[in-house]
């Protein structure tokens, strides 16, 4: 077991909690009491920047975002390093053989290299002693000859380890042999033999190889997208309505513009989202490359990448729908009746998508909740582990959901304008298109 | 100390320019319906620079909504606000200062970080976001709770930092909404203290309270507005003593006052506790009414008296 990946991905953790608890370091400065001309100082992006940079520091520093952002890396390094853990604690094998033979060693290097092992062969005097050496854990498996393997744990028909590849290749190679000597073959008549080949598998559709492991990243980014769709909408959500239950909103709507309070809470919530998932994305990249996990090989990187644009993506269309139907409301109970019938497509978009990449297979639906921009956040993604998305459909997706979502803002905009100001019980809808055709 | 370093926050304001000193407020024909009620109705006065004015109505009047309005906070079906005769829009808000009727500070921030913030949303530097919290904090006897949560602090406090909110950008125009609501007595002297002080140094104050008495103290003038209209405006001095000249009396052993009967232009407006109150019109001589005081009895009190706010008020609203 290498102690390298742990190390990682300790840093990683202690280094997020600790920006998150970088607090007050700015506002001690103030004990100079000069006042200073006005204007002068530097504000990127004028007003909406410094809304945006208020919610990025209060949502840092809250409890509620170091908890979750750890709890978050914690199952992320779980889900990399256990099933790596599972199988391949031993990257080397070592197998014990009764009555061996060098060809027998050689054969049993070649089909570890292909199991992306290497093998250690350790010459065993009899079969007992072999099964002393394996019940001792000296050895991971005995070879009895030609006549069985003995491993210490049974190993099931769906163990995809590298371990239980070899023990089965292992088995089949050395019984084939076996049997090619009992034939009594010539060697070049082995080699045809040990040559053979299936039959090439053609279907009369157009498809691609499934890239399994494409697919379990892009399970892991629906499943990433979801949980952190989820926390920051809810962060919208709760933030528009608590500005607007503690009054606070007046004072600031007095010297900001509605428009440029709602961009800076969506887009000051939107940074904090994005850099926790692309934060857990670039852990899990590295800690998955250190213990050498399947997640980020073949096409996996492309599925990564396709999630972070997508968390973007969801999260852009959907916040400013939260922010407007947080504006409607002044408390929680009103906030919970308004939140449900909207987190309605972005549960079906999860699990349509969710049970076809486990499935194995993108269904219709998944195929047309793609192009739908409340569910493609979910669906396109999972298109893309399956590598049934040709960059042409996958942009037409972005360029869909981008309209929408100006579309959903400018009419977001106008309920916030209207709704954030009016108080004494939930807004409704109708009052809201009786003012604003005014 | 704390003086020179106010007058340094003042200096240093005018030698940037960014205070006038001198300007005007109008409310010109401000009209708003909510469905079928007038919440304002062609409302019209003026706030100038340099004095404390006071917003007075009973509930439900208007007065609310006319100061929301000066932030477009409501939307007006006709009227407008100016400043300096310009219209006032985001960049003249920018030095405006507001004080909600309901407040409103985010309640988890901390005082100083919280005032810092709108400071800069008001266009101030960090540096002097910083440090003119500080002094409004030690002005308003808060500055041992500037790391505090704003939510953990007492209404008093509570009030006294969202003011500091409505002053931490040195505004030109502050518009406060019943700043002295649930205040105690040494709350309502340091706040009232504040607005007469930033009257002095050229500020537009604008103030809405039921707290009359407080009202006559800290105002120069007061506009009283019933149903969105204005109904009465005008210095405090001015309405004190407009009107029918109004006089108290004591006479020892006089309860009734009947000797008043005989005098012309005089009528009894209240008799109460041994002292009579009388109203006079132009045709009563204060000699004669004297005279006639004498004769009934010792006269122990015999004052001029100037109308209290509250009548004034009362008058007003009377429907």
């Amino acid at each position: 077991m290498k102690p390298a990946p742990f190390v990682i991905a300790a840093i990683v953790v202690v280094g997020i909690i600790r920006l998150g608890m970088r607090r007050r370091r700015g506002s001690s400065r103030s004990s100079m009491p000069r006042v200073t001309a006005r204007g002068h100082d530097r504000r990127l992006f004028g007003d909406t920047g410094l809304v945006a940079g208020r919610e990025i520091r209060e949502r840092l520093r809250g409890r509620v975002f170091r908890v979750i952002t750890a709890i978050l890396f914690v199952a992320v390094a779980a889900a990399i390093v256990i099933p790596s853990l599972r199988g391949g604690t031993t990257q080397s094998q070592r197998v014990g053989v009764v009555a061996g033979s060098p060809q027998l060693s050689t054969e049993l290097s070649s089909l570890a290299r292909s199991a992306g092992l290497s093998v250690y062969v350790v010459s065993e005097s009899n079969l007992a002693q072999a099964r002393a050496d394996l019940s001792a854990g000296r050895i991971d498996m005995a070879l009895d000859g030609t006549n069985a393997i003995i491993v210490e744990n049974p190993i099931s028909a769906t163990d995809t380890s590298s371990g239980a590849r070899f023990v089965r290749d292992v088995s089949v190679a050395v019984g084939e042999q076996h049997a090619f000597a009992l034939a009594a073959l010539t060697s070049q008549q082995t080699a045809v033999l040990a040559g053979a080949k299936p039959l090439p598998i053609e279907s009369i559709k157009p498809g691609k190889v499934r890239k399994t492991t494409s697919e379990t990243t892009a399970m892991l980014g629906v499943i990433l997208i979801f949980i952190v769709l989820n926390q920051y909408l809810a962060w919208t959500l709760m933030g528009v309505m608590e500005e607007k239950a503690s009054r606070v909103v007046e004072v600031l709507l007095a010297t900001v513009r509605p428009i440029q309070l709602l961009a800076g809470k969506v887009i000051g919530i939107g940074v904090v989202a994005l850099a926790q998932a692309a934060g857990l994305v670039v852990f899990a990249l590295v800690l998955g490359t250190a213990v050498g996990s399947s997640l980020v090989k073949g096409t996996a990187p492309l599925v990564v990448a396709a999630t972070l644009l997508w968390l973007v993506l969801g999260y852009a269309f959907y916040s400013w729908v939260y922010a407007a139907a947080g504006s409607m409301a002044e408390r929680q109970d009103q906030v919970q009746s308004l939140a449900l019938p909207l987190s309605v497509p972005l549960i079906l978009g999860y699990i349509v998508s969710l049970i076809g990449v486990s499935s194995g297979n993108a269904s219709l639906l998944v195929k047309v909740l793609a192009y739908i921009p409340p569910t493609a956040p979910f669906a396109m993604p999972t298109l893309v582990g399956f590598g049934d998305a040709t960059w042409w459909e996958f942009l037409l997706s972005v360029v869909l959901s981008i309209a929408c979502t100006i579309f959903v803002a400018l009419f977001a905009a106008r309920i916030y304008r209207t709704a954030v100001l009016r108080t004494g019980g939930r807004v409704r809808f109708r009052q809201l298109t009786l003012t604003s055709k005014k | 100390m704390q003086s020179i370093t106010w007058t340094c926050l003042y200096e240093n304001s005018i030698l940037q320019g960014t205070s006038s000193l001198s300007g005007i407020l109008e409310l010109d024909g401000l009209t708003r319906r909510f469905d079928a009620v007038k919440a304002l109705d062609s409302l019209s006065f003026s706030v100038p620079s340099g004095q404390v004015v006071g917003f007075l109505g009973p509930n439900g009047a208007g007065k609310t909504t006319a100061m929301r309005a000066i932030f477009g906070l409501t939307d007006l079906d006709s009227g407008s606000v100016r400043w300096n005769s310009a219209l006032v829009g985001p960049a003249e808000r920018r030095r405006f200062g507001y004080m909600p009727e309901e407040r409103g500070l985010y309640p988890n921030m901390l005082v100083a970080e919280e005032l810092e913030y709108l400071g800069r949303l008001h266009g101030m530097g960090t540096a002097g976001a910083a440090a003119a919290t500080k002094l409004w904090l030690e002005r308003l006897d808060v500055a041992d709770r500037a790391s505090s949560k704003v939510e953990t602090l007492s209404h008093g406090n509570q009030q006294r930092v969202q003011l500091a909110a409505a002053l931490v950008h040195d505004p030109e125009v502050l518009v406060l909404d019943e700043p002295l609501a649930g205040l105690d007595p040494t709350g309502i002297d340091v706040i009232g203290q504040v607005l007469v002080e930033q009257a002095r140094a050229g500020r537009c104050v604008l103030f809405s309270s039921h707290q009359l008495d407080q009202v006559e103290d800290l105002c120069e003038s007061v506009a009283i507005i019933d149903h969105g209209r204005l109904v009465v405006s005008g210095t405090v001095d001015e309405l004190a003593t407009k009107g029918a000249r109004r006089l108290a009396i004591r006479i020892e052993g006089d309860r009734q006052g009947e000797w008043t009967q005989a005098i012309p232009g005089v009528t009894v407006s209240e008799i109460q506790g041994g002292e009579i109150r009388l109203v006079l019109d132009d045709s009563a001589k204060s000699d004669a009414i004297l005279d006639a005081a004498r004769s009934a009895g010792r006269v122990t009190k015999f004052v001029f008296e100037r109308r209290r706010l509250s009548e004034v008020f009362r008058e007003a609203v009377s429907r």
